[in-house]
């Protein structure tokens, strides 16, 4: 085993973003490898990864400020590697994918490979001020991304998209401090470790019920806004819109799922000891995100912002399994977490192949696409049937597991209207592939053609990907089902764990 | 005499030698090129290496000329700051100011410098209004160097606000020797404290408002915009840096007193000046669209930040001493002025890095008689036209908002700690707010800098202000990334104010 692996996974791609930055065109080839490096590190580490262990694996724990008892902590159990292989394999095609950029190639590849360094950081971060570091930085690239690859409004976009999501996580950081600023380790000193603040939370001596609500309900708002749940979704879709396909693939694969890996990393372990009000509440906005985001996709126009709004419905399945509350719904909740990060990747990359083969992504002018892209068209088709929960593709067991799960814990009516809105999935799906796809082609399409090799390449990767964990879901499964099972129990430190 | 007795003030004594050194050589030759600039580079790389090397000095303080120079952790805390700056200064004006005139520059400047450090050091008024008096003098002749009309006027308002706050602060130090019969600061504080009336009071308020003028604390911050806009981009640095920091190391000798000796109910006085002057500071800066006028704003408020330190100590002097970070149990008064005196050392660093980028941008700015050189549209697109100024403007703004991993947030994160521990929770809520306010404008910098399409030509970096502004930016990442020594340091300098 290498030693530090996840040091190194972070540190690679952060100087791949350095070199990258001063290559000029051949930066592509230094992304490749710069991000090539991490997907081994990762392939190499689920090998070694013990999946029916509830430990902390591949720890690094290093003092960094001891005034302020910040540490350098890394390490990963059943949440956060999943995610850890996600953004690895996610980095490596949308670099692919985005091969023939041609505007400012150096910039771009530096920030797509910044992004990486910060999704890493944030699912490997054991210590909360780290953890909020990397948080931070992963919206520095994607602000970027939008601001200068953008659409026509890419500014607003931008803007909105940074403020609105720094504001939220501020106040997950005063949160934070909170925690920090309340708890002592029993020799007197403070510390910004993540499992120990979080055991202290299930303390009703060290955290007073009042207390741990009102942090309870930053840190929540800080997870939720960047899910995005019903009602912060809205800086979602100008975002999605106006970003560049990479930027949307990026923020849709990864950065949604910084919020779901918050929401098990600190959410769950806190449930139990705060207001029983919160389930409700959660539970409320989760089922909204999934009925109102299916309905909103359906009323769109743009192929892309339908996929933005079917992202807020698919992630409201993350919530909801995870506030159910039993193994089996959050078993499922993060695999739905790695099953729409894979599946959203060929979506995005499908508008974005659209707009710049076709010029347009308004469904109405589309039309008879297939005749004239057979291979692309067969790529999308399969993406979208992933998306709206086809068996043996991996967005089916993933929803399948939630909902069995949260029928056992949540009201049967509330499950109906859920069941239902998987009809409309269907329904938005199926129309805007039909719609745009297949019919009579229109003539002034005549002369589109298939797009380049490396795009279909990176969808048709995530393709198989699908059809894999659809068929043998057992492959990522295991570990989260350790990782539920141990959800549910009370948290372990560190050193109760006995790995530093 | 005893020549080493004087060892701790070796370097005020070179620099002060030098300036008359360079004085000398520019009536001999009247060409000197570079000289000046490298004499003064190499005497303040002495001088920092002087003060250095008695950096720790706590107690029992060096006292020097008739006990009215103290040489101490505070006083060496407060040059090492003014030496920076000046350095930083320094390497940049090298590619700016060379040649005819120039040694008078560098003579001016090296005579500020040693001005604040006498101030620094000054236990006694008499030698603190001559500090100040030498530092103002020779920054009012500097603001007019390049001799353009705007130079002038800001140079005008300057003498003028500079020399009414001299008189009030004179006329304050006038009155405090007519009642307590001696000049020495720690005389002045036994005498107030055995017969405090209203005449102390008038005095301490004219002392205040002469300190206030130099700190640019609201209502006395009118000429900072205009002056700091007007005058040359580096002398800027040097005001905004250096001089006003002066205003600060003076405040926290002499206002010590007010507070602490006379136990005043004073620090609600101060934690509304703080609270107003942050809170204006950052909404003009929001209106502005001249860079040199953000940054003018921006320094305002964070004056204000940095003046809750007097707040803290007002209201927590006294206080049983609490745990509050890994630092041992510390009195919140001596926790407040630390994280002032580390505020002062990261402003100090991020305002001197901030105006060089301004330096390196405005004279290349096509038209510069129609247009403002420092308008926020000559910044469009920097990240093209001149990537390393704007990238390390960027690391610099973020710093300037408090964003981790830099300086601005240690010093936030220390100050917001002790106020928050003192009591003043609105205060510490009220600076929160500000600085997520203070972002938008600094998100509008960088917005124009990097997502805006680039206007205007390449600019061919010079030297000296990359030199200048990468070396102040990694210093700000340094002491982000490694806070814990100067944490320490700015401890040890906080304990030479309160009284054991």
């Amino acid at each position: 085993m290498i030693s530090n692996a996840l040091s190194l996974m972070i540190l690679i791609p952060l100087l791949g973003a350095a070199v990258s930055f001063f290559v000029g065109t051949r930066a592509k080839f230094v992304a490749l490898i710069a991000s090539l490096a991490p997907l081994l590190l990762s392939l190499q580490m689920y090998m070694e990864f013990d999946k029916s262990s509830t430990m902390m694996q591949f720890v690094e724990s290093y003092d960094w400020v001891p005034s302020i008892g910040v540490k350098y902590t890394l390490g990963v159990d059943g949440i956060g590697f999943p995610l850890v292989l996600l953004s690895t394999i996610v980095s490596v095609l949308v670099i692919i994918y985005s091969w023939g950029e041609t505007k400012k190639p150096n910039q771009y590849f530096a920030l797509l490979l910044l992004n990486e360094v910060g999704v890493l950081g944030v699912f490997t971060a054991l210590d909360f001020f780290l953890f909020y570091i990397f948080w931070e930085i992963v919206l520095i690239p994607m602000f970027f991304l939008i601001g200068s690859w953008g659409g026509p409004r890419k500014d607003y976009a931008a803007i909105k998209f940074f403020i609105y999501t720094h504001v939220a996580s501020l106040v997950m950081l005063l949160a934070i401090f909170a925690l920090y600023f309340t708890y002592q380790l029993p020799d007197g000193s403070r510390t910004f470790d993540m499992l120990t603040l979080l055991k202290a939370t299930q303390n009703p001596e060290i955290f007073p019920p009042a207390l741990l609500n009102i942090i309870f309900a930053g840190l929540l708002l800080g997870f939720l806004v960047k899910m995005p749940a019903f009602p912060f979704h809205t800086w979602l879709p100008d975002a999605h819109v106006e970003a560049p396909t990479a930027g949307s693939v990026v923020l849709a694969a990864l950065l949604l799922k910084m919020g779901g890996y918050g929401l098990f990393r600190i959410i769950v372990p806190m449930l139990d000891y705060v207001d029983k009000a919160f389930i409700t509440i959660i539970a409320v906005i989760a089922v909204l995100s999934i009925v109102y985001g299916a309905f909103l996709a359906l009323a769109q126009k743009d192929i892309k912002k339908l996929v933005a709004y079917s992202s807020v419905s698919h992630m409201g399945f993350v919530t909801l399994g995870a506030v159910a509350l039993v193994p089996l719904s959050i078993q499922g909740a993060m695999f739905q977490q790695f099953s729409h990060g894979i599946i959203t990747c060929v979506l995005f990359m499908s508008a974005g192949t659209i707009q710049h083969v076709v010029g347009t992504r308004i469904i109405a002018d589309l039309g008879g696409l297939a005749d004239r892209m057979p291979k692309f068209a067969v790529i999308m088709m399969a993406g979208f049937m992933a998306s709206l929960g086809l068996p043996g593709m991996s967005g089916f067991v993933a929803e399948f597991m939630t909902l069995t799960g949260a029928y056992a814990t949540l009201p049967t009516y509330v499950m109906i209207v859920v069941f239902l809105s998987i009809v409309i999935t269907a329904a938005y799906h199926l129309w805007a592939m039909q719609k745009a796809m297949f019919g009579p082609i229109l003539r002034k399409y005549m002369d589109v053609h298939d797009p380049h090799a490396y795009e279909l390449f990176s969808m048709s990767v995530i393709i198989l990907l699908t059809l894999l964990f659809g068929l043998q879901p057992h492959l990522m499964t295991d570990i989260m089902g350790t990782a539920a099972n141990q959800l549910l129990q009370p948290v372990a430190t560190l050193s109760e764990m006995g790995v530093i | 005499m005893d020549f080493y007795h004087y060892a701790p003030l070796w370097g005020e004594a070179l620099l002060t030698a030098l300036a008359l050194l360079i004085l000398l050589l520019g009536a001999l030759k009247k060409n000197g090129g570079k000289i000046p600039g490298y004499l003064s580079l190499v005497g303040l790389v002495a001088a920092q290496g002087l003060v250095s090397s008695n950096l720790m000095m706590a107690r029992p303080a060096a006292l020097f000329f008739f006990d009215t120079i103290s040489v101490d952790a505070l006083s060496q805390f407060f040059k090492a700051v003014f030496l920076v700056v000046s350095l930083l200064v320094v390497i940049s004006s090298l590619s700016r100011y060379t040649g005819k005139g120039a040694d008078e520059y560098y003579a001016l400047l090296l005579l500020a410098t040693v001005g604040m450090m006498v101030v620094s050091s000054s236990i006694d008024l008499v030698t603190l209004f001559i500090g100040f008096e030498l530092a103002s003098l020779a920054t009012y002749a500097m603001a007019a160097f390049d001799k353009t009309k705007k130079n002038l006027e800001a140079a005008m308002k300057y003498f003028i606000y500079g020399s009414v706050s001299s008189a009030f602060m004179l006329f304050g130090f006038s009155l405090l020797y007519g009642m307590t019969g001696s000049t020495k600061l720690a005389d002045v504080a036994a005498a107030s404290v055995e017969s405090f009336g209203a005449a102390t009071l008038v005095a301490l308020l004219f002392v205040v408002a002469g300190f206030a003028f130099k700190m640019a604390l609201v209502p006395f911050h009118m000429w900072a915009p205009d002056t700091y806009e007007g005058a040359p981009s580096l002398v800027s640095a040097l005001l905004a840096a250096g001089s006003k920091k002066m205003g600060f190391a003076a405040a926290f000798r002499v206002l010590m007193i007010a507070l602490v000796a006379m136990r005043l109910e004073w620090y609600l006085a101060f934690a509304i000046l703080a609270a107003v002057t942050m809170t204006l500071g950052n909404l003009a800066a929001c209106w502005q669209n001249n860079v040199r006028r953000i940054l003018a704003y921006s320094s305002i408020a964070q004056a204000g930040y940095i003046a809750m330190g007097f707040a803290v100590v007002g209201k927590a002097w006294g206080d049983a001493p609490v745990d509050v970070l890994n630092l041992g149990v510390q009195q919140m008064a001596l926790l407040g002025i630390a994280g002032a005196l580390l505020l002062v050392l990261a402003h100090a660093l991020m305002k001197t890095g901030a105006f060089i980028a301004t330096a390196q941008v405005a004279p290349i700015s096509p038209k510069e008689s129609e247009s403002d050189p420092d308008d926020i549209s000559n910044y469009a697109g920097l990240i093209s036209r001149a990537p390393i100024t704007a990238i390390c403007m960027m690391v610099l703004m973020f710093a300037l908002a408090g964003i981790p991993p830099t300086a601005g947030f240690v010093g936030k994160l220390v100050l917001f700690a002790s106020v928050y521990y003192s009591g003043l929770v609105w205060l510490v809520v009220l600076a929160i707010l500000n600085s997520a306010l203070s972002l938008v404008y600094y998100l509008r910098i960088i917005s124009y800098m990097i997502l805006k399409e680039p206007e205007g030509p390449k600019i061919s970096e010079a030297k000296g202000y990359v030199a200048g502004i990468v070396l102040a930016t990694l210093a700000v990442v340094y002491i982000g990334v490694f806070p814990d020594q100067f944490i320490n340091w700015a401890l040890q300098a906080a304990t030479v104010l309160l009284p054991q």
